[in-house]
């Protein structure tokens, strides 16, 4: 008994679940759920379909490379069973998914960060070039070369007082 | 070694074919198409072209025709001199030889023309050297026409030859005409050949095949010949001597005792001494016939010893041949014998004599050349060594055997079943069967998943030490990304920025927005003059607004504007104002002007004026004076004028809106017209 992994999709299969398709040149297909097989029977190919792991994997959206996928493969010599070594496997299992999901996560954080960057830059161009369209460049030589005209210094100075 | 095989020959067109088919294909094959507006260099190369094809279709098909025939030079001595009998060598060689000269010639005028059309400078003058290749090519095939006609019938002729093998085991049947050579032919073999009671029936060479010894044997029919010089025969005879001559047969002559065939046994003598030397070095076989009309032992004494002589001799140039032959001959009968076509007696006796004694010296021939050495060398038989044979059983299992082998204690899986309930109760235990390191493992709950994932993709007795590097791994990433971060300064906008930039673009697509609303409204219909800020747009207290959201002033604009209109309130406040005011800016004082000039003037002029046309002409415009400008631009508007009436952009506007209407072109109109229905 072991998980399958969707021809379609490439998601888990739990025993019991879901539909093969054994052609007769020995290829075995096998679903998740009557979606992937009624794609496959369009002939849709998976690495077109947005929804899959496989477009998300050729596209470079997932993790597809690293060491954590090494360790957990499919082996066609099985090893002998141990207790010890069992046990150790149990514990590791736990903590290299762990790692992996880390991983997988943080790979997708980084990748959206160049959007974000390439945002940043964008607001900036735009805060820079475009003012005129908010804000007149005469209005700041205005209110500048204005108010140096309207109240000479000592004005401003003897209100001071003034006040206070 | 060559077969001969004529009746693949290719058929020779006549010379008015070969024309027709070459001219034609060229025609075909090649294009057809000029102008003379071309490059020369192309309309050169178009005839070039044809030129060229011509020739090398003449070329390839008189080329088959020259090494499909036979060289008489190359093929076996006897069918070039059985063709020089047939066909006359010197006709047969001087017809090929000329065909091949015409070859040459052909390919020499195309190489001359084309030289020449390398030289055309018109269209006209390289097709008129084309026509000059092509007919100086045609001339010379035409004058190929006999030839080529003679070609045709020799190999029509040598379609029907007998397809003889030179090399294989062949019987030869000669002798006079009408003494029994075909009956013989048609005893022997299952070849048809016709078999009547006067001379020349045969008039050329016929093959049969026979078996003996399950070897296939050729028997050849030669036409009869007469007793007389060579030079005298006729090509029907000839035939026969060319066979005899050439080919390494057993001959069987064979001789009428009956004298039924017109010839007397002295005649049949006296050819058969008169052409031995065509026998020599071949196994020959004297062959009485026609023992049922005369039986040998009747004949006079004379003839048998006419016969006994042909016999003689027939031994005599055996014995040259091998010594084990003269043997064999003189325990029978030697090199006579008799047979009767007609009653079939003896034929089988004399085949297979004939070809026992081709057989023998055909081996006898083939011992004696340096080959059979080499074979001998190569061959060894090998022998078995002697001694006993016998099987070998071990002394252990002969023992057993007798003792009868001991019962097992082991406690087998079926003696199990039937302590435990028997068959379909008992359930065997297959772990008791795994190779564990510790026997206590055996009944352990092995997970499968877990986590959604094989627990089975994960074991490695190394698992440990992989999961410590990938931990050290781990941490020297996220010690990595930590250090970039830290690299990447903060370069967030602040809350105050953000503002703007909303602002910026929400102005920024309001101003799209507007853009195209105006040219949507615009689209497709003819452009109509606004009458005059019809939305209300253009107004100060817009521009008041719109400018001070931008931050600028504008009232000082807006009170400039206002300064003009012409109310008595207003000319009066302004009166006040200007007084109150003096000594401001020079501008103001302008507009004042403007507007204490008003006072003195008549109120029926009217103030403002449209638009007016610089009347002057400037240098470049290509005006002489203002006065010409003015006539262009009156001109210009009258025409400008019907556009406008028929809401036309111009007179390039010919937009046709309803190209077919639909009214006009629907409906009946089987007799009637097409717009009434």
């Amino acid at each position: 008994m072991r998980l399958e992994t969707c021809w379609f999709c490439s998601s888990n299969i739990y025993p019991g679940r879901g539909v093969v398709f054994a052609r007769n040149d020995g290829t075995v297909f096998r679903f998740c759920r009557s979606k992937c097989h009624n794609n496959f029977k369009m002939k849709r190919n998976p690495r077109k379909v947005k929804w899959t792991k496989a477009y998300r994997a050729a596209k470079g959206k997932d993790l597809t490379n690293d060491t954590t996928f090494e360790l957990e493969r499919k082996r066609n010599r099985p090893e002998r069973y141990n207790r010890d070594v069992m046990q150790k496997t149990l514990k590791a299992m736990e903590r290299i998914t762990d790692i992996r999901n880390q991983r997988e996560s943080r790979f997708i954080a980084n990748r959206l960060k160049e959007r974000k960057r390439q945002e940043r830059k964008l607001a900036r161009k735009q805060l820079d070039q475009e003012i005129h369209l908010v804000q007149s460049p005469a209005a700041a030589i205005a209110s500048t070369s204005k108010e140096k005209l309207k109240t000479p210094v000592e004005k401003v100075r003897g209100r001071q007082k003034m006040q206070e | 070694m060559p077969v001969y095989n004529f009746k693949a020959l290719p058929t020779v067109p006549s010379a008015s074919d070969l024309l027709d088919v070459v001219l034609s294909k060229t025609q075909r094959q090649t294009p057809t198409v000029v102008r003379g507006k071309w490059q020369i260099s192309r309309i050169r190369q178009f005839y070039m072209r044809k030129v060229k094809y011509t020739q090398q279709t003449f070329h390839d098909k008189l080329g088959k025709v020259l090494d499909s025939f036979p060289k008489l030079d190359d093929i076996h001595p006897f069918y070039s001199d059985l063709m020089n009998v047939l066909y006359d060598r010197d006709h047969y060689k001087l017809a090929l030889g000329q065909i091949h000269t015409a070859v040459g010639l052909i390919d020499k005028i195309a190489k001359d023309y084309v030289r020449l059309l390398k030289y055309g400078d018109s269209l006209y003058r390289c097709k008129q050297l084309k026509k000059a290749a092509l007919g100086r090519m045609c001339t010379l095939m035409k004058k190929q026409k006999a030839s080529l006609v003679y070609l045709e019938q020799v190999r029509q002729h040598m379609s029907r030859l007998p397809s003889i093998d030179p090399n294989t085991r062949t019987l030869l049947v000669c002798g006079y005409p009408n003494v029994g050579k075909s009956s013989f032919m048609n005893t022997v073999t299952r070849a048809d050949v016709e078999v009547e009671p006067y001379a020349f029936t045969t008039k050329s060479l016929y093959v049969g095949h026979m078996d003996f010894k399950y070897l296939r044997w050729q028997v050849i029919d030669t036409p009869g010949i007469l007793d007389r010089p060579l030079e005298t025969r006729n090509t029907i005879e000839m035939q026969s001597i060319t066979a005899l001559a050439h080919l390494r047969a057993v001959i069987l002559y064979i001789v009428d005792i009956s004298e039924q065939c017109g010839y007397t046994i002295a005649q049949q003598a006296a050819l058969f001494h008169s052409i031995k030397p065509l026998f020599a070095n071949k196994p020959l076989l004297v062959v009485c016939n026609k023992t049922d009309a005369q039986a040998m032992e009747d004949l006079p004494q004379k003839s048998k010893d006419l016969l006994e002589e042909m016999k003689k001799a027939a031994d005599m140039n055996c014995a040259g041949l091998t010594a084990s032959m003269v043997v064999d001959s003189s325990s029978a009968d030697g090199g006579l014998v008799t047979m009767s076509t007609l009653k079939e007696d003896g034929v089988s006796d004399v085949k297979n004599k004939a070809c026992e004694m081709l057989l023998m010296s055909r081996v006898d021939q083939k011992l004696k050349t340096r080959k059979t050495n080499d074979v001998l060398n190569r061959l060894h038989v090998a022998l078995p060594s002697t001694g006993v044979r016998a099987p070998n059983i071990p002394k252990s299992v002969l023992a057993n055997a007798k003792a009868g082998y001991p019962k097992s204690e082991r406690k087998t899986e079926k003696d199990l079943q039937e302590e435990n309930g028997g068959a379909g109760v008992y359930s065997m235990d297959v772990r008791k069967n795994y190779l564990l390191e510790k026997d206590e493992w055996k009944y352990d709950k092995i997970p499968e998943i877990f986590d959604g994932h094989n627990v089975a993709d994960f074991v490695d007795p190394d698992i440990e030490e992989r999961l410590a590097e990938l931990e050290r791994e781990e941490e020297a990433m996220l010690q990595e990304e930590e250090n970039q971060m830290d690299e990447e300064s903060e370069d967030d906008l602040t809350a105050e920025e953000k503002q703007t930039l909303k602002k910026i673009r929400a102005k920024k697509s309001k101003i799209i927005m507007d853009h195209r609303k105006k040219k949507q409204k615009g689209q497709g219909s003819a452009h109509i003059a606004r009458k005059h800020d019809t939305e209300r747009r253009l107004t100060s207290r817009r521009m008041r607004d719109e400018l001070g959201e931008m931050g600028v002033d504008a009232s000082a604009a807006i009170e400039r504007n206002r300064g003009r209109s012409v109310t008595r309130r207003g000319k009066k406040r302004a009166l006040e104002d200007d007084e109150d005011m003096e000594g401001r800016s020079k501008s103001r004082s302008k507009s004042r002007s403007a507007v204490l000039g008003r006072t003195h003037s008549s109120k029926s002029r009217s103030r403002s004026r449209g638009p007016s046309v610089a009347h002057s002409a400037e240098p470049g415009s290509g005006f002489k004076h203002s006065a010409q400008k003015m006539k262009a631009q009156i001109l210009s508007d009258k025409m400008q004028r019907k556009m406008q009436k028929l809401a036309r952009k111009g007179e390039g506007d010919r937009i046709i809106p309803n190209e077919m209407p639909k009214h006009l072109f629907s409906g009946k109109r089987g007799i009637g017209k097409t717009d009434r229905r």
